[in-house]
């Protein structure tokens, strides 16, 4: 079935708002059925929680002790998504280590609650830590060895659109707000939609819709009129270091808190994370306060974290499923995840499914996949735990350290590299504006970002801003100063993040690109309409 | 040190090295990624690298490619991206350490050649002159001079004269193959009455062994050479006209903490000061036909070793020489020149193509100080920048100081104008 539109009214069997992981997971999982698919998201992929965490692929261990079905998902679903999406997936491997004041008999009991979930786990002696992961403090008094590796969220979520694209020519529809269903007899009909860059209205029509809205869930689950989803919002920031500290995925042995997890992700490194219960999703962002804890935190683990150069800082909001007469704390909630049916709110063509983690979504997706294809009568099972996720030219570039490698074997002279810090050639610019999902006219610097390493080096966009604006406008891309509008929103995104890290050897960067964007180019006071 | 068995670079932890080699806020961690060391590095673009990837491939871990790009043997080492860098980050340390880790039958045949023929005579010469060659080649020479004209019957040219003051060295290429370019620096010499000697051993001013990236060699090189000068008990250490053979014996005598009792000077520092103190009482006269000059700054002289201090003592020997009016500076000058491409290695390296396209730059910041002469007190630079003149065909023409300084005194003998041009072929005869 394609997509039909007259006059702003799209049709498809489903409707799946929210472009996360989990969004673009049940997309993937419907088309595999057969099945034809809208997914909108009011941002882009990757815009909520999917984008704000450390790309960590549990292998379940950090839940072993307070959360062992949890545990116990992660390390089933770990094992799946290692042997679909290979290329997604460092399997670097990880270490817990507990460090001189961190309670011994929690150390000990580790292993053994480990083995209750079926993870495997190895005693290594402090020494034998320190050989593997020569940044960790000499202030380690155990350690074990856990199957933990780091997957690259940007690049699932892509390769599930792309897919689903192929299968079944399903749509992703990005800057695009649900403003409000119609209902009528029990059915939602149709979703309001708006696209919030041209202000058009969209109607689409969808014999069956999925809320798979994240942090946002609750919101859309209220929309339909349904009030049953309750979630907690568990705020978490991050900071990303310049350059990559140690091999594996490093965790504090320990019940978990602040700064307790330093994960690599390709060529930089995560340390993580805060826990803040927040009442709203508005103006989410990360605080100097919450970077000072993690690096305190973080020393203890790994000492030359307080000399190390970090970037940026980001926060994502956790979206945590608060059970009948849980408490409000967001570390001790539930992992887990829920599937809503709706059914005893009157719906029969709704679903939300909520909760859960990166590790987990291709479940959480399977889960909802079977009660949609139900409900249109496809009687196709679920392919996802086995069929490889393709990829293609142009869902290649998130990668850290795909770019630099797939110059250093090309050295293309014609192929200008836009963004110096992570070596992103033009050709792959090119090929994202051209064939990424969610490619359209004017595609805007910030949608370019999620699709590639783009500002995410040192330079935190300070000048491939410049030159990949400039290239878009000798590509055409651009054709008006709306381009430039596009550059000043890019820089405001990346500056959000890199305030609050703005000490030592990255405060001379910042001060660079403020030169840069509001002394030389004045991008402080565009005007809206020129 | 490597072994003749090793046929594959060893990789280097490039991010690991520069946080060891380099000062804390100027490691590697410090890079804005502005690209100022790669806009003015004359390398950059040559097998598709330039300082700013070389920082970027090493913080993302890529060893390997680094280990392997020829790229380190087309930069020149000069330090331009250091002292343009606003964090000072220096990328020819790493460049070295890279160096020295290629497999030594895999780099540049002619660098190596230079560094083990070094090695081989306690005269240090990289073109393999032996002592008695040399002490020869400076009696021929001194008899050639003393027979020019009675000014000059009883000038000596002294060889390993105990408690001199100046321990003169002697770039190879003039013993070996223009023994006339000697005679006008021992005339300036007669002329301000140094007492002067050069030595027997460790006489010569090239240092190739720094550039083999093997610190090993450069130090042995550095400590045979200090040895010489400590045993005659000289003051000052004279240099010659050379760029990289004051930078190696001047920083490795503080990089390997070795022992001088004495003081490393330039003589281009001291042609300055003997003018100014009217010891050599030069002027430009002789310009009457307006010739107009320029000058190179060595950047192993200037920007790696004395700095301005150095380059304004050249200005100021090259405009009383030729004239205020008929002096032209290059932009950029001085510390922020660029480097011709000769230096490094590279003139021995054997890689032609690259170093034309390298030394473009330089030719083109000639060509537009439409000057007849280049003033070039490095050997390496004078060579460059005469074959760059030849490849390019620019009309210039290259040449070293001391053939003004004697054009000026009215004392340059008509052998001794091998770079000079008709215009000047027999002026002051």
């Amino acid at each position: 079935m394609r997509a039909t539109r007259h006059g702003g009214v799209l049709e498809t069997e489903a409707l799946i708002i929210g472009g996360g992981a989990t969004g673009t997971g049940v997309m993937r999982d419907l088309a595999l059925r057969g099945i034809h698919c809208i997914l909108i998201d009011r941002r882009d992929l990757n815009a909520g929680a999917s984008g704000g965490n450390h790309g960590l692929l549990h292998s379940g261990a950090r839940y072993a002790v307070g959360d062992p079905d949890t545990a116990a998902e992660c390390r089933r679903e770990g094992d799946i998504l290692k042997a679909v999406a290979p290329e997604c997936i460092d399997a670097c491997g990880g270490l817990f280590v507990a460090v001189e004041g961190d309670d011994p008999e929690y150390a000990e009991r580790f292993s053994e609650h480990c083995r209750t979930a079926g993870i495997e786990c190895t005693t290594v002696t402090p020494a034998e830590a320190r050989e593997l992961e020569p940044c960790l403090s000499e202030k380690v008094f155990a350690a074990y060895r856990v199957p933990d590796a780091t997957v690259d969220p940007f690049r699932i979520t892509l390769e599930n659109v792309n897919h689903a694209q192929q299968l079944t020519q399903s749509l992703f529809l990005a800057h695009t707000e649900l403003e409000r269903f119609v209902v009528d007899d029990g059915t939602v009909r149709s979703a309001i939609c708006r696209d919030t860059r041209t202000g058009e209205t969209i109607t689409i029509r969808a014999r069956q819709v999925v809320n798979a809205a994240g942090a946002w869930a609750m919101r859309v689950a209220r929309l339909a009129g349904c009030s049953g989803v309750e979630l907690l919002y568990s705020k978490g920031t991050l900071i990303i270091s310049n350059a990559r500290i140690g091999r594996r995925v490093i965790n504090r042995l320990r019940r978990p808190g602040d700064g307790d997890i330093l994960v690599p992700g390709g060529t930089v490194s995560l340390l993580g994370t805060t826990s803040e219960t927040v009442q709203s999703l508005d103006d989410v962002h990360p605080t100097v306060a919450e970077v000072d804890r993690l690096v305190a935190e973080g020393v203890a683990m790994v000492p030359q974290i307080a000399h190390t150069r970090f970037i940026r800082a980001f926060s994502g909001v956790r979206p945590l499923l608060m059970a009948a007469g849980a408490d409000a704390d967001g570390r001790k909630a539930s992992r887990g995840f829920s599937l809503f049916d709706h059914e005893s709110d009157g719906l029969a063509n709704f679903a939300t499914v909520a909760g859960g983690k990166l590790t987990t979504f291709r479940l959480m997706a399977e889960k909802t996949g079977d009660l949609v294809a139900r409900r249109l009568g496809n009687s196709e099972p679920c392919k996802t735990a086995s069929t490889p996720l393709p990829s293609a030219d142009a869902i290649r570039w998130t990668e850290p350290g795909f770019a630099p490698r797939y110059w250093a074997a090309r050295r293309e002279p014609g192929d200008l590299i836009v963004c110096e810090c992570e070596m992103v050639p033009a050709s792959a610019i090119d090929s994202i504006v051209e064939n990424a999902p969610g490619a359209d006219s004017q595609m805007s610097l910030n949608a370019i970002a999620v699709r590639s390493r783009v500002g995410k080096g040192t330079c935190q966009g300070a000048f491939c801003s410049l030159r990949l604006t400039s290239h878009l406008y000798d590509r055409q891309v651009y054709d008006s100063p709306a381009g430039l509008r596009h550059t000043r929103d890019f820089v405001a995104q990346r500056f959000k993040g890199v305030a609050p890290v703005a000490w030592g050897e990255h405060l001379p960067q910042l001060e660079l690109a403020e030169a840069l964007h509001c002394g030389l180019l004045g991008l402080d006071h565009l005007a809206e309409d020129t | 040190m490597e072994t003749a068995s090793q046929t594959a670079s060893r990789t280097i932890d490039f991010k690991a090295a520069a946080r060891e080699l380099l000062p804390p806020g100027a490691s590697y961690d410090a890079c804005l990624s502005c690209g100022l060391c790669s806009a003015g590095c004359p390398a950059s673009g040559l097998e598709g690298m330039d300082p700013r990837r070389f920082i970027r491939m090493a913080m993302l871990d890529m060893n390997e490619e680094l280990s392997t790009t020829a790229w380190i043997w087309t930069c020149t080492q000069c330090q331009r991206c250091k002292y343009i860098c606003p964090m000072s980050i220096d990328v020819s340390v790493l460049v070295g350490l890279a160096r020295g880790a290629w497999p030594s039958e895999k780099k540049p045949r002619g660098i190596v050649r230079s560094c083990e023929a070094q090695l081989r005579f306690p005269g240090t010469s990289a073109m393999g002159l032996q002592e008695e060659d040399f002490v020869e080649a400076v009696e021929e020479g001194v008899t050639a001079v003393r027979r020019q004209s009675d000014r000059f019957a009883r000038l000596e040219a002294p060889i390993d004269k105990q408690g001199a003051y100046f321990f003169v060295n002697q770039n190879s290429r003039e013993p070996a193959t223009e023994p006339e370019e000697m005679g006008p620096l021992w005339k300036i010499f007669e002329y301000v009455g140094a007492d002067w000697t050069y030595s027997s051993k460790g006489w010569a001013a090239e240092n190739f062994c720094m550039f083999t990236g093997d610190d090993e060699a450069w130090r042995r090189m550095v400590e045979q050479r200090v040895d010489a000068v400590n045993h005659l008990g000289c003051k000052v250490w004279l240099n010659t006209e050379c760029g990289h053979s004051f930078y190696t014996l001047w920083k490795g005598v503080e990089r390997f903490g070795l022992k001088a009792d004495f003081e490393a000077g330039s003589l281009v520092s001291y042609y300055a000061r003997w003018i100014r103190e009217g010891r050599l009482p030069v002027n430009a006269e002789w310009n009457t036909q307006g010739i107009k000059f320029t000058v190179q700054d060595p950047c192993q002289l200037v920007r790696k070793s004395l700095g301005d201090t150095m380059a304004d003592d050249l200005r100021f020997v090259a405009r009383t020489l030729v004239g205020e009016a008929n002096f032209i500076d290059m932009a950029p000058s001085r510390s922020a020149n660029y480097c011709c491409g000769g230096g490094g290695g590279f003139l021995q390296a054997g890689m032609k193509e690259l170093r034309w396209a390298y030394g473009k730059r330089k030719f083109d910041q000639i060509a537009t100080t439409q000057a007849d002469y280049v003033l070039t007190p490095c050997h390496n630079c004078h060579s460059q920048i005469e074959d760059l003149g030849q490849h390019f065909q620019g009309h210039y023409r290259v040449v070293h100081l001391w053939t003004l300084i004697c054009l000026s005194l009215g004392i340059l003998g008509a052998d001794e104008r091998k770079y000079l041009g008709p215009d000047l072929a027999r002026l002051g005869l």
